[in-house]
């Protein structure tokens, strides 16, 4: 999931992208995630379909869902992560895809179709994802001899009394949960309580030497330096990865999958079904399959790009990054989450409690 | 009229959606059963889940706790404040009341995150201390404010008048300023400790591990846990201990105004 990156830039885009350009009638309304496409893409697009896109922002899936359910509508084409489109698919709210008009699904990977929320991809085309993972100061790691291919490093204290008040992690019950789980063997989207509790119980034996959770401002701390390591996205990483060399620091920031495997959230191109226009919501999805688009995101922000046709365009450094790009032995270990269903989401919400109070 | 738009009906809905059950991608269960198996209609089980538990106690004790240390720093750095301000020449007063609420100009979000910038590099972030320097400095104008109101009205022919029958300075301020200034002090300090036990952002912003307090708890139920209930509960919760502390407040000073 990409995060947030700087509410002035999405604004900025808003500006340049919605009231004050003044286009044709014809009109695409997308809700997309803030900063998850280029302004190159945007042009490129508004010209060929003579049209122009109009986008609204959300920063997460929730969000997106709670405004839908609030009657937001007019919307063509939305960009949920998988278990948003499960949620939007069970409850109705999407068109079926008419293949024939989407003749560049044949770009996407082998590996990226046909995915658990949507068999077939009846509803949904893949448009780009992210990992969570782990990001390191690499010469700090290098110097106190810390592993950077495991979660051992933010879990066990025997490493983490090196790095004490250095380390965040996700702000996130379920990213936290899953990369505790995934630590213990378990999978990503373990129900019973029991393998719960014991996240838990792991989880607070590491929380003296962590220094916050954060979600929103790890990164820019990891560039500064204020911390050494995080648990995070792979889009952030990537963009502090930048950012640190950008601005001449004498520290590199690095980031790998760990070894006992990582969550992949990929993130898909629907069709709502209050939309107006499915004929300009077809040519965009065509559009984006076709790749180039696709690679400009992947060149700007480092998200995964799930388009055969796109590589070639990709910064070959980028391409031939494990954490954004994973080989098939390192992406079977990738896990997307599922919904937990009301029940487990208050029992593992009470466990979440308790981490943050004790 | 007001308070039923904007304190009652607000506050039935609240009680209504902590009574159901929550919906399965977020919202509410329907009230009446759609599928067969599916939970509808009303439940006690918010808050069987929450009075079964200490821990929820416990976030409660503890935002109590950030609220009045809060409250009691602010109402510290802002009564000498006011008090320059009110004993000010009149010509001056308006510029400086101006430069009190001049930090409302720019947005909350955007200077809760200087105070990242400010404390980062003396690895002050991420910890309690951070939560309150950012709630002092968010809080201190809603203190200053009605304590420069009160202050402003005082007759100045009183602390002659204490001078002359012999009080020293700090004789004249805790016996004559002070007290005539408490009703500033009572309201300077509901308009700092209510909103502070709401607030999620700041905890959530520079807080560190521990930090969380009812208004996070809130905030979470909702867009974490897509538990609607549970979070109506929580703020019910939350609504009735403020209305308990300020009525429990108000006698405190009922009393104190009759011994005077």
């Amino acid at each position: 999931m990409p995060r947030i990156f700087a509410a002035l830039a999405a604004t900025a885009l808003a500006l340049s992208t919605g009231a004050a350009r003044a286009g044709p009638n014809d009109v695409l309304r997308m809700f997309n995630w803030n900063n998850y496409m280029t302004e190159e893409a945007v042009t490129r697009f508004e010209a060929r379909c003579n049209c122009r896109l109009a986008q609204d922002y959300y920063s997460d899936n929730e969000e997106m869902l709670a405004k839908l359910a609030a009657g937001a509508r007019g919307y063509d084409l939305l960009v949920p992560t998988g278990n948003a489109v499960e949620a939007l698919i069970k409850s109705d709210q999407l068109r079926p895809l008419d293949k024939s008009k989407i003749p560049n699904l044949k770009n996407i990977k082998p590996q990226h179709l046909n995915p658990w929320f949507d068999p077939g991809n009846v509803y949904s085309v893949p448009y780009a994802y992210s990992l969570t993972i782990v990001g390191y100061n690499v010469e700090r790691m290098r110097e106190l001899g810390l592993p950077t291919d495991s979660l051992a490093v933010i879990f066990d204290p025997q490493y983490l009394r090196k790095v004490e008040r250095k380390v965040t992690v996700l702000d996130s019950q379920r990213e936290l949960f899953a990369a505790a789980l995934k630590y213990l063997g378990y999978s990503a989207n373990e129900s019973g309580e029991a393998k719960l509790k014991q996240a838990r119980d792991l989880i607070l034996r590491a929380k003296p030497y962590w220094a916050a959770f954060n979600a929103a401002s790890y990164f820019k701390e990891l560039t500064v330096g204020n911390v050494w390591l995080a648990h995070g996205y792979s889009n952030d990483f990537f963009t502090a990865q930048q950012d640190a060399r950008n601005a001449g620091r004498k520290f590199s920031i690095g980031f790998s999958i760990p070894k006992e495997g990582a969550v992949f959230a990929l993130d898909n191109l629907v069709m709502h079904k209050s939309g107006k226009r499915p004929d300009l919501a077809y040519q965009f999805i065509d559009f984006w399959l076709e790749g180039r688009a696709s690679a400009e995101l992947t060149n700007a922000i480092g998200a995964g790009s799930p388009n055969q046709a796109a590589m070639p365009l990709i910064d070959p450094q980028i391409a031939a990054n494990e954490a954004i790009f994973p080989g098939p032995e390192k992406f079977r270990q990738l896990e997307m989450l599922r919904d937990y269903d009301r029940r487990l989401r208050r029992t593992l919400s009470r466990l979440w409690v308790e981490i943050k109070v004790r | 009229m007001f308070l039923v738009v904007f304190f009652l009906l607000p506050a039935l809905i609240m009680v209504v959606a902590s009574l159901r059950y929550p919906g399965e991608f977020g919202g509410l269960a329907p009230l009446v059963s759609t599928r067969p198996g599916e939970e509808a209609g009303l439940t006690l089980e918010s808050y069987r889940v929450f009075f079964s538990d200490w821990v929820y106690f416990e976030i409660f004790a503890k935002s109590f706790g950030v609220a009045v240390l809060t409250t009691l720093v602010c109402l510290l750095m802002a009564y000498p404040v006011a008090a320059l301000i009110a004993r000010s020449p009149k010509r001056y007063r308006d510029m400086m009341v101006l430069l009190v609420v001049l930090p409302f100009a720019s947005n909350f979000l955007v200077r809760v995150y200087a105070w990242m910038i400010m404390l980062g590099p003396f690895e002050l972030l991420f910890s309690r201390f951070a939560v309150i320097c950012g709630m002092v400095y968010v809080h201190l104008p809603f203190m200053i404010l009605p304590l420069y109101t009160n202050l402003e009205k005082h007759d100045p022919a009183l602390l002659d008048a204490a001078q002359d029958l012999g009080a020293n300075a700090w004789q004249r301020f805790w016996r004559v300023t002070f007290p005539l200034s408490l009703p500033g002090v009572f309201s300077g300090s509901a308009l700092v400790f209510i909103p502070v036990l709401g607030m999620f952002a700041i905890p959530e912003i520079l807080g560190g591990k521990d930090d969380w307090i009812v208004g996070n708890m809130i905030k979470e139920s909702f867009l974490g846990t897509r538990d609607w209930p549970f979070g109506s509960m929580l703020s019910l919760m939350l609504t009735l201990a403020v209305l308990a502390v300020a009525a429990a407040a108000s006698w405190l000073a009922g009393r104190r105004m009759s011994r005077a």
